[in-house]
Formats: structure tokens, C-alpha cells, sequence
């Protein structure tokens, strides 16, 4: 892995994999200004594959898929990333789309984009389990940029206009700090002339820090949302937890894996799914973004069991908080997680948008290797202070289920 | 080592030929190299809905939950709990032609978590003792007073969970439709009732039927020594004389000649559809081109026909999401065309779907849609080289469903000549709107 900058100074995080065919690369922009209205981001992102100063948005479209290349652009709550996947020898192409779509949009089918926005939207939410997540994440991070979610967006959007978002989206283009991550089977000097070719017109822009503000949860939530046909209740309880840059941020990953993101063997899947027979999907998780990140428990089971799944998931919390975990399941946990990362990194672009994302975030596009070797020395005490410090009220707590059941 | 008849096979984007081994007992070994310290071991079963009836639907899936229940050697749980303390992903999954069981991990110095994979893999395979405290008592659905909770519950916890799916619904609806008698007609998942009880006696008898030598194949990916893993994979998979079982054929549903609809409701607030055909058996590689590069025309990315026309274009929306796809079965595939649209405006959204298929049918393609759906095809084989686990996943699939890792070969060579022609013949043949079932799910 190498680390090299444009001729404007945006940073370009090389990984080389001979003998791959398909070339990834990835085009980050940080976010450091908070969206005043849900959707603000989200519209911006989509709007990048919706026509440039050059091409409309069914010439991009046909030219990307003439050539087989994969090129979409995400929003993230830190940062919009454009993700980039082709066969090596159509890099060319990918590059001078990408860039085009980056630094080109007119931004012009703005009214277009909102309706098909909405429309998805709805569609995602007549999920029971999209409902649930969203309602969780708009109470977590209420009043917050993290807490704008799909219904918040609905919410915000017919409000939103073109010349915000043509604002917002020069602040990205002028102000925003830039990286670009490739993997893939490349000659460096050659890669870095179309980068520098094609990218050339972008700006590394200085501003790093971010204004979006930290986060606070105050009080204890409980959601209740009726869904009389919902054959499963959905029930999703979570805190709020420190980031990537927090000194657990080790302890707090293998807690996760220990408690619920193991596969079959962690405790909660043994416990509520193997003993009790409760669910088919039980599980922890822990996302993180800049500025905070949250941890949940979450289990998709019969509403008659609601109590119960809440009974077990307090067991097993107090459990992990009071009694140290043994030397064995620790040692376990490591390999596991050691050996998941290497899973979730095996593909070009896989790889590509972790380095992006590790530079994005100023950890150093090698931290993958530091954190492993942090992994390897978290201690049992590690593990238990991280969920007795962390895993306390306030929480909050989003259940879906038919109305009858929703009197607990 | 006893004989073993090999043949090695080109394989597309792979650096080294992908090598085939077949038992006197008809069990296949296949070895693919990748470069990476992580590896893929899995064994494909010839069994999966396609050979269950209405007393005995879900019950391949059934039995794969059960098949990490424990062996005579080890416990429940053993299995999952040491592969994943070396760092792996074990699974497995249940369709209508195949169950396939993997195990993805880091494969450890001088192959020891290799070697132990091997080792539990094929125990599980060729031991499974279906613990009757595991799959918990017979029960009726009705009796709220069950105690005692265990495997059965997880399955129907996990038909519960797509009975909440709207895209399942509407999905379960058109696949029921589209066949009249063949066994591909029912859910692979099945119904809570049979789940509820089923004898584990009647699962048994089921495994030892279909889990034989020439019902399975091993697969393993990534970088070892061949020969050694080879002569490790023969050693543990000993089927100690297991009689083979040869799967029954079926007589092939072919569309009924009319169009056929079929509406259900839900709590929802969008409308779904997916309009279904009927295509040709797997190894039909020129049909099944022809289907494939059908659906990247109509509903593959932003330059497809239903994008471009019914969302990009639209002057009213109707639509929200638009999409099309192949699957590819033992005896004959399935082009789906689906969408989410406006309740309100049902009748128009099913009309405007149906004038996109006609459309291709009818008039025809252009040469740039025609190269584009040929490249993607290319770059799927691109795509499905990227990973040890989704090579497992090809090599398997051919093997199982089409019943020969050749027609890999065969398929690029096909692909290569495949004019406009063929394509015309082959939508012409099987897409007609005559041909259609259409499931449309709508608000309550």
C-alpha cells in the first residue's frame, strides 16, 4: 500500500493486487457541514449520476453500462463516496466518468430526483424491519443530522431547493477534504497520470473538521409502533456509544462479536435461538460514525414473545457487564473477528473503500494493520469495563408489533 | 488411493485450470486455486424442494438446520463454535435443486484451520444424528401452552419473518402460479404446520436418502497444495458404502398459453408486481443466454428499458422501483420482471410493464443494447472470481444443477457467437405476454 498526492494535493491511497480483473476505485468527499433540511446530502449524492456539464444523465448511464462498469455514489452521515468497479482494461473510462460525475453535476433534474427519492422511500418502508430501524435511528440521534431518516427526509424534502443544494454542493467542490483509494491490478505511474488527468480540476479543500456537533441522548425511549398484520415483532434497543477514535474502540468490537455478531456462536444467538427457540435473526450491532456511534441488540421473534426476548436480552447484558468473560471465549472472539476482517476485505472493492474511509477519517490508511494488533491485546477487564461504562441508560428502545401486543 | 478419474477445466478469470475429480462411489471432489490466505470448503447436495411433495415441503431446509446439531463424534453447537474461534463464516443455504454447506476462514499456518475445516465439514456431512432434544417436540400451531422451544421454532420464527416481506409475498404468489404439477410450485421454505411436526424419524429417512455419494459434491477454494488436500478430502469423506440414490425426473411445466393474474392484499401502502416466465432447463445455455441478456435489457441499471422509460422518462410517476432478473433451475428457468409502484395507479403500472416486454419482443433490440447485455454477461464471470466463496458458489451451481462444470466453457463459447438472431428466436419464444403470470400485492 502506498500513499501518494495529486498535483492538487488530494491524497491517493494505492493498494496493488496482481492478478485481479476488475480495478476499484473510490472518491470521497467529507461532510463537515450539517444538512438544515433531511435529504439535503442524500438529494446531492444522487444527483452526481444525474447528468453533468457534458453528458445527460442517460448518456452517463449508457456509457457506464456499455463498458460493464459499476459507479455509484452513496451518502454516508460523515461523508458522500463514490464507489467504482470495472475491468482493468476499461480504467480510463471509469476514471473520466467518475470524475465527471464528481466535479460536473448540474444538479438540474433536483424536482425529478425528489419524486423518485419519495417513491423508494415508501417502497423501503412497508418493510416491518425498515420501519423499526428508522424509527430507531430518528430517536437515537433526534434533533440531530444523524437522526434524519428515511421518514425525516419525507418530512423535509418538498421543502428542499435547487439553489441550497447548488450551495451545499459548492461548499463540497471548494471547501471539502478530498481522498481517492484504488485496489486493483494497476501500474502505479500509469494510474496516477489518469488521476491526475482526469481529477485535476478538483480541489482539496482545507476544511477538516467537522461542525456537525456531538450528539446527546438525555432520557430513556420507548417507541411503539402497531403493525396489525406483522406476523413477527421487531424489537430494536440501543446506546449511544464512542466512535472509531475512542482508545475501546478495540474492546468495544470484540465486545460486539462476543455478545451478538459472532455468526452461530455468539451468546445471544446461542442463547435466544439455540436454547429458547425465539427467533430466527437475533444480534448486536455497533456502527460508527464521526462524531458518535450507537451499539444495539436486536431480535425479530413471534409477538407473544416480546417480555421475553426483553427478559433475555437483559440476562445476557447484565451477564456480559458483571462477569468477566473467560480467557477461552475471548481468545475465540479474536480469531473470530481477526478472521471476518480478512473476510470483509477480500474484493478490490472491498479493500478500496476501507483505506478511503480510514484516510477520510484521519486514522491513516494503515490502521487496519494498527487495530488488528490492538485487537490482539484487549484484555478480559477491557471487555467489561467497555459495557459497563457504556451500556447504561438512557437507551432507547423501538418496538413494532401488532396493536394487542404493544401493552407490555 | 482408489481410482479417481480427473479432468481439468478452463476456467474464466482463475490463473490455473479448475480440476475435477470423480469417486468410484460418484462423489465429485473440485479443486480451485485463488491466491489469498483465506479458503472456501463446501459440499453441494442434489436435494432441495424439487424433491419434497405437500406433506414433506420445507423439510430439505429443515434438515440443514439440523445438520449443525451435532455428529456421534461431536455436540451441537461444536461445529460453529470451533470453526468460528479460527475465524470463519459457516452456513448454509436451502433452493429448489441444491442445499450447500460452507465454511469460509483464514486457512491458518501450514493449512491447520484448512485441515480442521475438512475434518468437521465432512463429519457433519456424513454424521448428523438430529438430536431429538434439538429439534424440540412435535407440537400443534394452536397450543400456546409449548414450552419447550428449540430448532422448529427457529424455522417458523424464520417463515413468520418472510411472511412480513412484501417482495416474498408477491414472489411466493407468481412462482405458485406459474407451474401447474411440478414439485418448483411450492415455498422451499414450506408452512409452519408441517415444520410444527414433522417426525425427526421422517427427517432421518429423508437425509439417508438423498445425502449419497452421487448426490454430492465437494468444493474447495484457495491456495494449498492440491494433491494433499485431495488425498485429505477422499480420507474424510468416507460414505463407508452408503448406497446412491438417483434423483426421480419430473415432467417440465411449460406456460399455460394465457396470461394469468393473481392479486393479494397487505398492510402496506405501495403496490408490488413481478411478472413471471417460464424459460428453459439449465443446461440450455443458448436459451438461457438469451433470457439473461433479456432481463439486462429490460431491468439491469440506469440504462435499462424499464429505468429509462417508466422512472427517468416518466411524465406522471407511477413507478418507484423497476427491475428484472434470470434464475436458472434444473428443469427450466424463471425471468422475472418486478416493481414497486403507485397503489392508485395499479392498471396503469401492469399495462406499462407488459408494453416494455412487448417491445423487446416485438420490435426488437438495438446493437448497442445487444453488446452491452454480452459484456455484462463476461464481467458477471469477472465478478464471480473476485472471492473464494462466490467461486465455491459458481463451480457448485454448475455442478449440482447442470450436472457438469464443462458447460462453463461451453457458456463463453456460446456467448461469443450469439448473434441478434438467436435473441430475436429466443424472446419470441418464450416471453409472448400469453406467456406471463402477473402477481400484484396491494394495500388492504
Amino acid at each position: 500500500m502506498k500513499k501518494i498526492y495529486l498535483s492538487n494535493n488530494i491524497p491517493v491511497i494505492l493498494k496493488e493486487n496482481k492478478e485481479t480483473p476488475r480495478t476499484a476505485v473510490c472518491f470521497y468527499y467529507k461532510i463537515t457541514k450539517p444538512e438544515e433540511k433531511a435529504g439535503e446530502y442524500s438529494l446531492i449524492s444522487r444527483l452526481l449520476s444525474q447528468g453533468t456539464k457534458t453528458r445527460s444523465a442517460e448518456e452517463l448511464a449508457q456509457e457506464l453500462d456499455e463498458n460493464a462498469i459499476e459507479c455509484f455514489s452513496e451518502m454516508k452521515q460523515d461523508y458522500i463516496r463514490i464507489k467504482a468497479l470495472c475491468l482493468n482494461e476499461d480504467v480510463e473510462k471509469c476514471l473520466d466518468l467518475m470524475a465527471d460525475m464528481a466535479l460536473n453535476s448540474t444538479l438540474e433534474d433536483i424536482e425529478k430526483e425528489k419524486i423518485k427519492l419519495k417513491g423508494e422511500i415508501q417502497a423501503e418502508l412497508d418493510s416491518p424491519r425498515a420501519k423499526a430501524v428508522d424509527a430507531y435511528y430518528r430517536n437515537i440521534y433526534q434533533g440531530h443530522v444523524y437522526g434524519n431518516t428515511f421518514s425525516k427526509i419525507l418530512e423535509d424534502i418538498d421543502s428542499i431547493g435547487f439553489e441550497e443544494i447548488k450551495s451545499l454542493y459548492g461548499c463540497l467542490l471548494d471547501d471539502s477534504a478530498k481522498v481517492i483509494s484504488v485496489a486493483g491490478d494497476f501500474e502505479e505511474e500509469k494510474i496516477t497520470e489518469l488521476l491526475n488527468r482526469y481529477f485535476k480540476e478538483a480541489k482539496n479543500g482545507q476544511e477538516k473538521e467537522s461542525q456537525i456537533t456531538v450528539p446527546v441522548l438525555s432520557e430513556n425511549k420507548f417507541v411503539k409502533l402497531a403493525k396489525d398484520d406483522a406476523s413477527q415483532a421487531q424489537i430494536l434497543m440501543g446506546w449511544h456509544f464512542p466512535p472509531i477514535f475512542s482508545e475501546d474502540y478495540p474492546a468495544i468490537l470484540l465486545l460486539n462479536t462476543i455478545l451478538g455478531a459472532s455468526g452461530l456462536s455468539s451468546r445471544l444467538f446461542v442463547e435466544l435461538r439455540d436454547k429458547k427457540g425465539l427467533a430466527y435473526v437475533v444480534r448486536s450491532g455497533y456502527e460508527t460514525f464521526e462524531k458518535s456511534a450507537n451499539f444495539s441488540v436486536y431480535i425479530a421473534t413471534e409477538p407473544k414473545n416480546i417480555r421475553t426476548s426483553l427478559e433475555m436480552f437483559n440476562v445476557e447484558l447484565e451477564k456480559i457487564k458483571n462477569i468477566p468473560v473467560s480467557e477461552q471465549e475471548l481468545e475465540n472472539a479474536k480469531k473470530n473477528l481477526l478472521g471476518k476482517r480478512e473476510f470483509i476485505l477480500e474484493t478490490n472493492l472491498q479493500q478500496a473503500s476501507q483505506i478511503g474511509f480510514y484516510e477520510d477519517k484521519g486514522l491513516g490508511c494503515d490502521f487496519e494493520e494498527k487495530l488488528v494488533e490492538k485487537i490482539k491485546n484487549v484484555s478480559i477487564k477491557e471487555i467489561q469495563k467497555a459495557a459497563d461504562n457504556y451500556i447504561k441508560d438512557p437507551h432507547v428502545l423501538v418496538v413494532l408489533a401488532p396493536s394487542k401486543y404493544l401493552e407490555i | 488411493m482408489e481410482n479417481i478419474v480427473k479432468k481439468e477445466i478452463k476456467y474464466p478469470f482463475l490463473t490455473r485450470p479448475v480440476e475435477v475429480y470423480e469417486r468410484e462411489n460418484g462423489h465429485k471432489i473440485v479443486l480451485a486455486h485463488k491466491d489469498g490466505g483465506l479458503v472456501n470448503v463446501s459440499t453441494w447436495v442434489k436435494t432441495g424442494s424439487i424433491n419434497e411433495d405437500d406433506k414433506i415441503n420445507g423439510i430439505s431446509h429443515f434438515l440443514e438446520h439440523l445438520m449443525f446439531k451435532g455428529t456421534s463424534k461431536h455436540p451441537a453447537g461444536y461445529f460453529d463454535k470451533t470453526l468460528e474461534a479460527k475465524g470463519a463464516i459457516v452456513n448454509a443455504a436451502t433452493w429448489k435443486d441444491y442445499t450447500f454447506y460452507y465454511v469460509t476462514l483464514p486457512k491458518g499456518e501450514n493449512n491447520e484451520n484448512l485441515n480442521l475445516a475438512i475434518e468437521l465439514h465432512a463429519d457433519m456431512m456424513l454424521d448428523p444424528i438430529l438430536p431429538e432434544n434439538e429439534l424440540g417436540p412435535e407440537f400443534d400451531l394452536n397450543d400456546t401452552t409449548v414450552k419447550e422451544k428449540r430448532e422448529r421454532h427457529v424455522v417458523i420464527e424464520e417463515i413468520r419473518m418472510r411472511e412480513d416481506q412484501p417482495w416474498t409475498k408477491v414472489y411466493n404468489a407468481a412462482n405458485n402460479a406459474m407451474y401447474t404439477n411440478h414439485p418448483y410450485k411450492r415455498d422451499v421454505i414450506g408452512h409452519a404446520s408441517t415444520i410444527a411436526s414433522v417426525p425427526r424419524d421422517t427427517i432421518m429417512d429423508y437425509y439417508k436418502k438423498h445425502y449419497t455419494p452421487n448426490n454430492m459434491t465437494t468444493i474447495v477454494v484457495g491456495d494449498f497444495d492440491h494433491n494433499e488436500i485431495l488425498e485429505r478430502v477422499v480420507r474424510e469423506f468416507d460414505f463407508k458404502g452408503r448406497e446412491n440414490f438417483e434423483n426421480p425426473k419430473f415432467e417440465i411445466d411449460r406456460p399455460a398459453g394465457e396470461t394469468k393474474y393473481v392479486e393479494n392484499t397487505a398492510q402496506i401502502n405501495t403496490g408490488f408486481v413481478i411478472i413471471g416466465y417460464l424459460g428453459e432447463v439449465a443446461c440450455a445455455i443458448r436459451e438461457n443466454i438469451g433470457l439473461e441478456m433479456a432481463a439486462i435489457i429490460l431491468g439491469e441499471g440506469q440504462s435499462s428499458r424499464l429505468f429509462k422509460n417508466l422512472i427517468e422518462r416518466a411524465k406522471e410517476p407511477v413507478f418507484n422501483i423497476v427491475s428484472a432478473d434470470f434464475y436458472s433451475f434444473r428443469d427450466g428457468s424463471n425471468l422475472f420482471v418486478q416493481a414497486n409502484f403507485d397503489a392508485a395507479k395499479k392498471n396503469e403500472a401492469i399495462e406499462l410493464l407488459k408494453e416494455e416486454i412487448r417491445k423487446v419482443v416485438e420490435d426488437g433490440i438495438d446493437e448497442k443494447e445487444f453488446e452491452k447485455a454480452k459484456k455484462r454477461l463476461k464481467v458477471n464471470f469477472a465478478q464471480d472470481a473476485e472471492t473464494v466463496s462466490d467461486i465455491g458458489e459458481t463451480i457448485g451451481y454448475y455442478m449440482t444443477v447442470c450436472n457438469n462444470l464443462e458447460l462453463v466453457e461451453e457458456y463463453l463459447e456460446e456467448l461469443e457467437k450469439f448473434s441478434m438472431d438467436d435473441f430475436n428466436d429466443v424472446v419470441k419464444k418464450y416471453l409472448p405476454v400469453k406467456n406471463a403470470v402477473i402477481s400484484v400485492l396491494m394495500p388492504e
